[in-house]
């Protein structure tokens, strides 16, 4: 077997290892150093899937999780919480904005106020159906980025509600600016 | 009656002889003893068949201990994630209200 075909099939392979679409740029990764509280979850398919093997199915709330789980294939979950403002550079986040400018992806929520807190929704979009979700909460002492991967509804979520102390969101399909 | 009765005991109690070659009956017994294996070649299978369940047993029910604590920690993941998506989302649908009201 040639070399060349050898690198193909691993270059090939290399969107198989991680479903995560979207990379943390460099200086975001960073910042767990200044960072009070990080929160890191990565949850990959196979991962995911044995976590949702382990929500019961008699539980309404727990099979209701499952059902929502069953079809991600990962979810992605940083948070940095800060002791003080400014401990992060707003413009730290343009490099992630600009992947998520990439087809298929559309914001459908974005939020910006006074005070500093400004948060965005998106949402990724194969044909008529969603296969991603990403948001990016950015407040005065806590960064959070979020991105699900796999056919998820804003329904899904709010179906959650109640469940893991999740409340019923409705995230319509509202664009809203809050200054 | 008394004479009866010491006779009887005294058949029961009395010498006997063993049977014609019972001596050496016992020393062929105890020489068969000793060739024998301890166990048979069916026991040492069984022995070992026995042995093989109780490993692979013991290795499945580490796995089965090992998956299930993989499990639990994989769900703790699954909820916190859940939960700070949940807690994010709540607050941006709060904002967005706000913002229609206002």
């Amino acid at each position: 077997m040639k070399i060349s075909t050898i690198a193909m099939a691993c270059l090939a392979l290399l969107p198989a290892l991680s479903a995560q679409e979207l990379k943390l740029p460099a200086n975001l990764e960073k910042l767990g150093d200044r960072a009070r509280e990080v929160v890191d979850v990565t949850l990959d398919g196979p991962l995911l899937q044995l976590a949702a093997r382990f929500l019961s199915d008699k539980d309404p709330d727990e099979a209701r999780a499952k059902k929502l789980v069953s079809g991600l294939k990962g979810i992605y979950v940083r948070s940095f919480t800060f002791d003080n403002r400014g401990e992060y550079d707003p413009a730290d986040l343009e490099p992630l904005r600009a992947q998520l400018k990439s087809p298929g992806w559309s914001r459908i929520v974005g939020v910006r106020s006074r005070r500093d807190d400004n948060a965005e929704v998106y949402i990724k979009s194969e044909g008529d159906k969603i296969a991603g979700l990403a948001v990016i909460a950015a407040e005065p002492k806590e960064l959070t980025v979020v991105q699900i991967v796999g056919p998820i509804q804003p329904e899904d979520l709010r179906d959650l509600g109640g469940r893991f102390g999740i409340p019923k969101v409705d995230l319509g399909k509202k664009n809203a600016k809050e200054d | 009656m008394m004479d009866d009765l010491e006779r009887q005991l005294g058949d029961a109690l009395g010498r006997k002889e063993p049977s014609a070659g019972f001596e050496h009956r016992v020393l062929a017994a105890v020489e068969r003893s000793k060739k024998r294996p301890w166990f048979s070649p069916r026991f040492q299978w069984a022995a070992a068949i026995a042995a093989s369940l109780v490993m692979i047993a013991g290795v499945v029910r580490y796995r089965e201990a090992e998956e299930r604590a993989a499990g639990e920690a994989a769900k703790l993941k699954l909820e916190l994630a859940l939960k700070i998506t949940s807690e994010k989302l709540q607050k941006i649908q709060d904002r967005v209200n706000q913002g229609n009201q206002e």
